[in-house]
């Protein structure tokens, strides 16, 4: 097991403050297709198996299908590169509001 | 027509082939051998015609050692790389800065324009490879600091979130 992925089963990614604050209807939840089932028989690795997997098992499935044309699957590479980018954005966009929300408590303690 | 012809064709050759023939004339030696120098000199006489064969005068010639390691009776010349001579003498190969004729250093091959120079440097050698390690060093302690300290400026972000673990995540997409 990797460090990086022992360090991701510590958690430590949960939300501080509700998520659902200033969304009255609620947030769309993040969500996989892949089954555990699927990624251990593609022996994906425990660090990807996050929220791009599909993306990924497009990818390899592609790349088994049209080996050793591998550049035809450029296309599901690249939608795979922006789902992390993708995932980047959620993440960081994560922190920013985690950051305001914890000064917005500073200052509602202080008052 | 037939004379004009054979004129035409035969001529260049026979011109080409006489400038071959006078420069085998004119050179000392027409393969590497030939160019081989020849054995150290022992007497003064020796030493007097080795000078006349490198176009040298007798109190100019100097061979280098024969300490198993020397050129024979090849003389011993000043260095003095190419980009050094003067570029705009009158020189017989301008592109080499040399006479016909001109005796060679040994390591003429290696001091050539685009190659090795001689000439004295602005700056000593230790004052350049103390300026050299002096800014490389600065950029590597810069570089230990931010990478020991945590202080790049970067766009921070949460711990990478894992799906199957129990815990809901959720994208900036509302729920209509």
């Amino acid at each position: 097991m990797g460090s990086v992925s022992a360090k991701a089963l510590e958690g430590g990614s949960d939300y501080k403050h509700d998520p659902l604050e200033g969304f009255p209807n609620g947030r769309k939840p993040r969500e996989i297709k892949t089954t555990l089932e699927e990624m251990e028989s593609a022996k994906i690795p425990l660090d990807k198996r996050d929220y791009c997997v599909d993306y990924l098992m497009k990818f390899l499935e592609c790349r088994n299908e049209k080996y050793p044309w591998v550049y035809k699957c450029h296309h599901e590479k690249h939608e795979y590169l922006h789902c992390q980018y993708e995932d980047y954005l959620i993440r960081m966009k994560d922190f920013e509001r985690n950051r305001r929300l914890d000064e917005r408590a500073a200052k509602r303690e202080q008052h | 027509m037939a004379a004009l012809i054979k004129k035409a064709l035969i001529n260049p050759v026979l011109r080409n082939n006489g400038i071959h023939r006078l420069q085998f004339v004119r050179l000392a030696g027409y393969w590497n051998k030939d160019w081989k120098p020849g054995p150290y000199p022992k007497t003064d006489a020796e030493r007097i015609a080795a000078a006349k064969k490198y176009g040298l005068l007798p109190q100019d010639y100097e061979p280098y050692p024969d300490d198993g390691l020397g050129y024979g009776d090849y003389p011993k010349l000043p260095l003095v790389s190419a980009d050094m001579k003067d570029p705009l003498y009158n020189w017989d190969y301008p592109e080499m800065k040399r006479n016909f004729g001109e005796p060679m250093h040994t390591q003429y091959d290696a001091y050539t324009e685009e190659r090795l120079s001689n000439a004295r440097t602005r700056y000593s050698a230790k004052h350049m490879w103390g300026t050299f390690l002096g800014i490389m060093s600065g950029f590597l302690a810069l570089h230990l600091l931010c990478e020991y300290n945590d202080w790049y400026l970067r766009h921070p972000w949460t711990p990478p979130q894992y799906p199957n673990q129990g815990k809901t995540h959720y994208t900036y997409e509302p729920v209509d």
